[in-house]
């Protein structure tokens, strides 16, 4: 605080004296002696439906408990649950006759239609994660972070920790904060880790494995800055950089080979191998975000997003939110996401015969592709007078992707080679206190 | 590409730079500041399960913050 | 119990509070009323006494002066900030961290003035600038201390009569909703309005040997409060030199040539507080001061001799 020596003497400050005694009165009238207590856990829960036309559904729950276990030192555990059925792009393109693949157990098949998109049918999954956050002030102004989380499905575990630094500085205008983390994820796929472009051999013959499991590390930094702007602006801006390391193929999915001769054709035997990435990935971002809250109490959240990696992918992502406020603590808000994607280098939709034998790497994952994701949505959200929240959230995403014209040959210009998505999700979400609770379970007990 | 990589640098460099000329917000300024509306990550689970989400469906993911854990679905 | 007293047409409860003899001047003629209305009062004062003092170690005062990062509740956030308003608006002068001062300082009327090297030692420890107030948490550096001490009474008084006002409007009998009355916390006083008879409350101030603003004169409170600062019987002396109770917490040493008191009407209690005590800051411009502010005062004077 900059103090000026007056030069002109006594001024008239009577009536900023006045304004400023009136706020010290004014919320005075039920004051309560009672310090602000922590004692209370702070609990998120929400339930998330997402459904993909003819594809995947997915059943998501979160509970969320956080607890100040000292002056401003927090304890956070977040645990949640989903449960994944239906199917997914198993990598391979329509065909104008039906197509029938080798499970990726090796004992069993299953048959696509002819000018459909090949779908694994098998995909069902449950995966429980746990994650713990311990937040405590290092000093008057740094805090630092420590985290460690766990996610377990019966084809892969994850395990990471992550740490970070917060420092305040310009009377606590200024954010700098430092990130770190680290995870161990290990494959553990059915049927065996598929060796690099291994052929998908007709039933019952085994695929070439190169193991039973298999392991990677992803290792993220990110520096960032949050900036006050002013009274009803924040901004945050962040720069972050990780490296992945091991085996970061897809062990299900493949890639169909053609003939050579031009006509669009699968090959006669074998036309289907599986699919290979380098072992090593480094990818950056830029990311941007404001926070604005207009004289009429709306807040406006927008962010934007520009990743690359030495795969060849470039995204630009925008996601815009803005929150209407009403009367009574209802409040109304709608999202938009724009999400572009540029293919990675080795993206193929796919292969032409002998091919797999002079390229390293490829894959005709539809998430290394060039597309474009949109999302429109609308949460609904209602404060109860108390501090507990219940909302509702409804959103609709498209994915559309852009064909590789050198893969469309032949016969297959007349097929759509990306598998184009559209899903929707549905949310409900419900935040309280612990107090809340034990009194409305006293009340059930009355 | 380099062009755009430059630009969004120098972008950020300035808006960090531009943070130091601004009139700091005072405590008691910071009535609205302090609303969980007005926080970068107003709601915590909506902002993981769409990371979540679009982690497992498109070809990037991060930026925001570290930590959170992976998942075989990508 | 507080007790009460009948006077002409009006009740008078009295209480101690604060180290002062504490009044509650009562417009009415229902006697249970104005036992109600005292027990209210001395209730307001003592709480906040006790959440405030200094003189204790289990208020949040004392959970702040250990330096520790302390969560606050809102009543203290609104204190401290007002405390930081007012440290700006008085450039400085006006600083709830100076208390510390008074390890060097005692004002017994001796000629027992501390050592200038004394005094440095313990100017670090001074200033709200050092004070990481940042709603609602707070921490200080090691060895500060706050004291709501320039604050404290007056705020008291301006609570104790909104608590009143709040009582009364809320009484179902239309006489007793109309019901005024006036704080008195040892001369510092806030009224809730006119008396039932449309005048003012006649306030007795010692006006022998002082100067006062022209709206002085003719004065009854009809609304607000007033307040007094300075005390003529605390100061140092040493070589002639007077030195009085009222500390520049940027210097560390007594404003020189201060008035002996300084008394402000002004629309709360709280505000004559402030203005009277940022007067006597002011030192000999102390008049100066009050008569931009343009509300009704009083000033005495030690003898003029002092006056360089």
């Amino acid at each position: 605080m900059q103090l000026k020596k007056t030069q002109q003497g006594p001024r008239n400050i009577r009536r900023q004296l006045a304004v400023a005694t009136c706020s010290l009165l004014a919320g005075a009238s039920h004051a309560s002696s009672l310090i602000a207590s922590g004692d209370n856990w702070k609990i998120d829960s929400a339930l998330l439906i997402y459904a993909e036309k003819d594809r995947v559904s997915l059943a998501e729950g979160i509970l969320n408990i956080r607890k100040e276990i000292d002056d401003d030192e927090f304890i956070n555990a977040r645990i949640v649950t989903d449960v994944l059925t239906g199917s997914s792009p198993n990598g391979a393109v329509p065909s104008s006759t039906a197509q029938t693949f080798t499970n990726p157990s090796g004992n069993s098949t299953y048959t696509e239609a002819a000018n459909t998109t090949p779908l694994n049918h098998t995909f069902k999954d449950l995966r429980n994660a746990l994650s713990v956050d311990w937040d405590t002030p290092l000093n008057r102004n740094l805090r630092g972070t420590l985290g460690g989380n766990i996610s377990r499905e019966y084809d892969y575990l994850s395990t990471g920790i992550s740490a970070s630094l917060a420092q305040d500085i310009n009377q606590r205008n200024t954010t700098l904060s430092i990130g770190f983390s680290l995870n161990k994820d290990t494959w553990d796929p059915v049927g065996g880790v598929p060796a690099g472009f291994a052929v998908m051999p007709a039933f019952p013959g085994k695929k070439t494995i190169s193991g039973s499991n298999t392991d990677k590390t992803v290792q993220e930094i990110l520096l960032g800055v949050t900036q006050v702007i002013n009274r009803r602006t924040l901004m945050q801006a962040n720069y972050s950089r990780g490296q992945s390391d091991g085996y970061l193929t897809d062990p299900y999915k493949i890639l169909s080979v053609l003939e050579n001769d031009g006509s669009g054709n699968l090959r006669g035997t074998n036309p289907y191998i599986y699919e290979n990435r380098p072992d090593q990935r480094t990818y950056q971002s830029l990311y941007w975000k404001g926070v604005h809250q207009f004289p009429n109490e709306n807040v406006l959240n927008v962010s934007y997003r520009y990743f690359w990696d030495d795969w060849g992918i470039q995204s630009h992502t925008v996601d815009l939110r803005y929150r209407f406020d009403f009367d009574g603590g209802h409040y109304l808000q709608p999202h938009l996401r724009y999400y572009q994607q540029g293919a990675a280098d080795f993206y193929r939709q796919t292969l032409i015969d002998g091919e797999e034998t002079t390229l390293s790497y490829a894959s005709a994952d539809y998430r290394l592709g060039e597309f474009v994701t949109q999302t429109i949505g609308l949460k609904y959200g209602f404060e109860f007078k108390n501090g507990a929240e219940i909302n509702f959230r409804a959103e609709m995403i498209t994915q559309k992707g852009k064909d590789r014209s050198a893969d469309a040959v032949g016969i297959l210009q007349n097929q759509q080679l990306f598998p184009d998505n559209e899903a929707y999700l549905l949310q409900g979400g419900l935040s309280l206190d612990s107090d809340m609770v034990i009194k409305y379970i006293m009340r059930l007990f009355k | 590409m380099s062009m755009i990589k430059t630009f969004l640098f120098s972008a950020f460099i300035s808006l960090v730079l531009s943070a130091c000329s601004l009139e700091p917000v005072q405590p008691w300024d910071r009535d609205l500041l302090a609303q969980q509306k007005m926080q970068l990550v107003a709601d915590p689970l909506e902002i993981y399960l769409d990371e979540h989400t679009y982690f497992s469906k498109e070809g990037s993911s991060g930026g925001q913050s570290v930590g959170g854990g992976g998942c075989g679905c990508n | 119990m507080p007790d009460l007293e009948r006077r002409a047409d009006y009740f008078v409860g009295h209480f101690e509070a604060m180290a002062s003899n504490c009044e509650v001047l009562i417009d009415t003629e229902d006697k249970n009323l104005a036992q109600e209305i005292t027990r209210l009062a001395a209730a307001e004062v003592c709480r906040i006494e006790q959440k405030y003092s200094r003189y204790r170690d289990n208020n949040i005062l004392h959970r702040i002066n250990q330096g520790a990062i302390t969560r606050v509740d809102e009543e203290t956030a609104r204190l401290l900030d007002y405390a930081q308003q007012l440290y700006q608006l008085s450039e400085g002068q006006f600083d709830v961290t100076s208390g510390v001062l008074r390890r060097a300082w005692h004002f017994d009327g001796s000629d027992n003035i501390p050592s200038a090297a004394r005094i440095k030692a313990l100017l670090p420890l001074v200033g709200w600038e050092k004070v990481q107030w940042y709603n609602p948490q707070i921490q200080l550096e090691k060895g500060m201390e706050i004291d709501f001490g320039g604050i404290g009474k007056e705020y008291a008084a301006d609570r104790a009569a909104l608590m009143i006002s709040t009582f009364v409007a809320g009484q179902s009998d239309t006489h007793a909703c109309s019901t005024p009355v006036l704080i008195n916390l040892g001369g510092d006083l806030a009224v809730t309005g006119p008396r039932k008879n449309g005048n003012g409350w006649q306030v007795g101030v010692n006006s022998g040997a002082s100067t006062m603003s022209p709206q002085a004169a003719d004065f009854s409170l009809k609304q607000g409060g007033v307040a007094t600062s300075g005390d003529a019987n605390r100061y140092l002396e040493k070589e002639g030199m007077r030195y009085s109770h009222v500390l520049d917490p940027r210097t560390g040493w007594p404003v020189k040539n201060a008035p002996a008191s300084v008394t402000v009407v002004a629309a709360s209690c709280t505000d004559a507080g402030m203005l009277s005590t940022m007067a006597l800051l002011y030192g000999p411009q102390a008049e100066d001061f009050l008569r931009e502010q343009d509300v009704p005062w009083w000033c005495q004077w030690h003898n003029k001799e002092y006056l360089l």
